[in-house]
This record gives C-alpha cells, structure tokens and sequence, in this order.
C-alpha cells in the first residue's frame, strides 16, 4: 500500500490479516475478516455502513474490543511495537499516551460529574506529562488550541453545561493533550450539526498537521470522509472491499462503493427513485 | 372534529395544514425558553413540505405541537380547513387524518408486541372493521410481505422497522403524515430505500407531508417547499428549486448549503463537485 515510507523506518502503524470474531451461542459472528492496511503520517478513512466492521477495526487496534471478542492478526504494531503480546499494563500506558481515541458522542464519552478542567488535568497525571499548576497550564493551552474563546470559563464547566460543539471540542483536547503520534477518531462528528461538525474537523485536521500525527477517520458518510482525508478504506461485511484515494472517489470501482455513492441523495441532481444498493452475495466472499 | 372529506369540485381545496403565528414557550420566569417563535406556513393538499434547522431550532417543537404533544403558547393551526384547538386535547378524527412517523425505529416499536399488534392498534382504537385484510394491505404498501406479520421489531433490520412505522402510520388512511427525521438513523442504502417509499406513497395516496430534517440533500430529494429554521424562527421559506439550484437568499440557508458539501481544507481550491453517481446495474 502507498504509505510505507522510504526511509526503513517501519509504518506508524502496520496491520495485517487482522481479525475480530465473537463467539457467541448462537454461532460465531466474524467482526472483522482479515483487513490488511498500513498507515504512515497521513489522514486514513474507513467507511462502512453499520454492521462493517470498521468501528472493531479501530477497537481492536486500541486493544478495546469487549469479551466475548477474540482478535488475531499476522501482524499489528504500531511503531514497530506488537500490539498482540503487549501486556495490558504497556498498552494502557500506550494508549492515551501515543495512541488516543475521539468517540461520536461527547455526552456520553466525557465524565459527567467532572468539570471538563478537572478531566483534562486528570489526563495529564495518569499519563505522568504534567501534575499541579504545569497540568492546569497544560490543560487550558490545549482548550486554546481547539479554538474555545475563553479557556478558562470552559475549564471549570461541567459537560451538561456544554453544547455538541464545545463537548467534543473539550474532548478532542483531552485526547490530544498527550500529544499522541496516532489518533483513532470515531465517527467524531456524526452527533453534531453540519456547521459546526466542520468547526470541529477544521480543528482536527489542523491539529493532525501541524503536530505531524496519524490519523484514522471512522465514519459512516463517504462523501465527509473523502473530503477531509487522503484516502479511504470501504468495508463491507468485515472486509476491506476497495481503497480509493480520497480525490479520486468518482472513479471507484467496487460495485458497494458506487452503490453506497449513488444511494445518497444530492442537492442538485438527484435521481428519481434513488438507485437502490443490490448487494451482491459474492461482496461477502 | 368529523372525518375530513374532501371538498367539492370547484371550491379551492383547503390548505392540508395551515400554521399561523405558532409560538411554543417551556419553562417560565427567569428560565424561558422560546422553543418556537412566530412560525407560520401552509402546506397544501399533496405537498410535501420541509422544515430544515439544526439542533435547538425548534423544528421538532413544530411537529410536536401540531399533533398536540406539547402545548402552543400562542398561534393557530388547522387541518383541511378546519382549526384544532390549542388545549392539547385532540379528537379522534384528528389522529385519522394526522399521522407522524419518529426518527428512531427501534424506540417507536414497542419491543413485545409483534407487527400484526402494532398494526391492529390503531385499528381497535378507532374501531375499524377488516382488520385482517388492511393489515395485509398495509405491510403490502411499505413492501413487507405476509412473512414479516408476526415478527417481533427484534427480528427486524433498522430499515424494515421504519417501514412497519410507516405502515402503521398509514393503516388509518391520513391525508397528512407528519415526518421527524425519517431516515437519519438508518444507512444510507436503507436510507433511499425508505426515501423511494415514501415518494411512492405519496404519488399513490396523494398525501401530504411535513419532513423534519437536518440533511438538506434528503429535504431537496423529497420536498417542494421548505423553510429554514433557526431558534424558533423562520430565517427564510424557498421553493426546493432554490435549494437544488443553491441559490438560497439567506445567508443562514448559504451557509448550511456550503457545509452540506463538505469539509474544505483551507487554502485549497472548491472541491470538485460531487462525484458523478454510480449509474444503476
């Protein structure tokens, strides 16, 4: 694939033959079957529709999937560490630190009986960066960083004082604040409304520049997705069916993909009845 | 209120809904809120009409008040001709000629009552005879067959829920069907699914409707009218042609035009326009 970098230097993260089963009484579903990627310092998306497998792709990498859930892979490391056999104690101490996680919604992701201060500094201490007056510092440059106009008022808020905006704000802070080299973004801007879900990917994407991280954009909306990334992973039934560079999504050539690009409605040129997606049972295969 | 008839050849038919002067207050004192300020429009018989606004704009409140959910302060409202009265309290002619179908498919589906029971419900409450043969009839229209009568909304898919929501809006023969977010939890190759259904029923009964939703390409595909929301107000009413043609006049509608194309990376050229669609197999 196109990220692998000249220089010998392995990938930021290096995925290959991954997969996520869960066995449960009724049989075993099979998550995730087998996706291979690998990422450099680049903006990634996978989109699928729900039932994919891209939200346990990015679980799975975060070492999050919940039981019954068994993941294997031939290979899974992320900067030349192997995720597999890290011991829970190491990949905790990753996580948060180098690897971080945006989920879709901030009511329910953010701490409700903590002000959002409080958690950003709580961030800071269990990832040992900073603790007392450095941290709080620390905090209220990072709410500065994500564009919220007076830091400090935002610092001692609760979140059900928040609105959409400023909660994922606050919590892209507090993912972002152990600077870490790879970030895993969930459907981070689906709960919110059109305007300000692109406030909050402007943030995104000038943090993920400027600070030179790599990034993994989960979503649904291909259109949104091959938007604001570089290239873009379709999943279907747990497999990756096709990768398209994001500028290029016209020329998709999957029939699921132009299906899922032909099913959504346009402001200007929709077709009467919509094409309908006809899933081939082979797409499976 | 007696059941809506249609009116004689040759008098202009009355609007299907008529909203004036709506306003809806929560809370009081120090704490109010106007949810919905002065809002007025008309929808006509077989219109589909959209209401578009992001969250907080008062165009859920809307729907709500008019199937009486949540109380008016102040305005009237009427359907066909005739005005409802502002307590709340609703006859049930009213409920025979006003329908709503909810966003979420997998709350508005009481979870231990199988299709055949959500169908016969509004059948029993106003007391219509063939029950078997127009709940047949019903899960024909929204493309489910007979296999699907006695299922629990568990063995459905998200799309297939929606649908018996729809049936069951419909079992009643409404002249209006009042639509909250009818797609915006489904995928969206379920989502034009549900679309092409409602656009087929709607040519078919000749209802009207009022589409609730934040997704202007969905409000453009379906409606020939809509009107902008923000905080309550009406910030601007277009025909949808102004919509498709992003020829909006408000600088709201431009600007929820603008981010419905799309992330823009600063400094870089407009975005090609969308990607031609897959031409259909």
């Amino acid at each position: 694939m196109s990220a692998e970098n000249a220089a010998g230097t392995p990938p930021l993260l290096d995925v290959k033959n991954l997969s996520v089963r869960y066995p449960l009484r009724s049989g075993v579903v099979e998550a995730v079957r087998g996706v291979s990627f690998v990422l450099g310092r680049e903006r990634l998306g996978i989109v699928g529709e729900s039932g994919s497998g891209k939200s346990q792709t990015g679980r799975a990498i975060l070492g999050l999937t919940p039981q019954p859930g068994i993941v294997a892979a031939d290979r899974l490391r992320f900067d030349g560490i192997d995720l597999l056999s890290l011991p829970p104690r190491e990949m905790r101490r990753l996580r948060g630190r180098r690897i971080s996680m945006v989920m879709q919604d901030p009511k329910y992701s953010l701490n409700p009986v903590m002000t959002v201060g409080a958690q950003i500094v709580e961030a800071c201490r269990v990832q040992k960066l900073a603790g007392g007056r450095a941290a709080k510092d620390r905090a209220l440059d990072m709410l500065a960083a994500v564009k919220i106009d007076d830091p400090r008022r935002v610092f001692g808020l609760y979140p059900h004082e928040l609105s959409g905006g400023m909660g994922q704000r606050a919590m892209i802070a507090m993912m972002l604040v152990g600077e870490p080299d790879l970030l895993i973004a969930d459907e981070p801007t689906s709960a919110l409304d059109v305007t300000i879900q692109l406030e909050v990917l402007k943030i995104l994407d000038e943090l993920v520049a400027t600070r030179g991280m790599g990034l993994v954009f989960i979503s649904h909306d291909l259109r949104l997705v091959a938007s604001f990334c570089d290239r873009v992973l379709v999943m279907y039934g747990g497999r990756i069916v096709e990768e398209v560079a994001a500028a290029r999504l016209g020329e998709a050539g999957h029939p699921y993909t132009r299906g899922l690009l032909g099913s959504a409605p346009r402001l200007s040129g929709s077709v009467h009845p919509l094409p309908v997606l006809e899933r081939d049972p082979a797409w499976l295969a | 209120m007696a059941r809506l008839t249609p009116p004689a050849a040759g008098t202009p038919a009355p609007p299907a809904l008529a909203v004036a002067g709506l306003t809806v207050v929560f809370g009081r004192g120090a704490a109010v809120m106007t949810a919905v300020d002065d809002v007025s429009f008309s929808v006509a018989a077989g219109e589909a009409y959209g209401l578009v606004g992001e969250s907080g704009s008062g165009k859920s409140t809307i729907l709500r008040a008019i199937t009486g959910l949540v109380r008016p302060s102040a305005g009237t409202i009427s359907i066909a001709g005739e005005a409802i009265s502002a307590s709340g309290r609703r006859p049930a002619g009213f409920y025979r000629s006003v329908q709503m179908v909810f966003q979420d498919p997998y709350g508005s589906l009481h979870p231990r009552r199988t299709v055949d029971q959500t169908l016969a419900e509004p059948l029993a409450i106003h007391s219509l005879a063939d029950r078997e043969a127009r709940i047949v009839g019903a899960l024909a229209e929204v493309g489910l067959g007979d296999g699907f009568r006695f299922r629990y909304p568990h063995q459905l898919s998200g799309g297939q829920r929606q649908r018996v929501a729809i049936a069951r809006a419909l079992i009643l023969r409404p002249r209006l069907l009042l639509l909250d977010e009818p797609t915006s939890a489904l995928d969206v190759s379920v989502q034009a699914e549900i679309l092409n259904l409602l656009e087929r029923l709607r040519a078919e009964l000749g209802l009207a409707y009022v589409l609730v939703s934040h997704d202007l390409a969905v409000v453009g595909h379906l409606c020939d009218r809509l009107a902008i929301l923000r905080r309550g107000r009406v910030v601007e009413e277009a025909g949808a042609d102004a919509l498709r043609g992003e020829r909006l006049a408000s600088a709201y509608g431009a600007e929820l035009i603008a981010a419905s194309r799309g992330f823009r990376r600063p400094g870089t050229p407009d975005p090609a326009p969308d990607p031609a669609p897959a031409p259909g197999p």
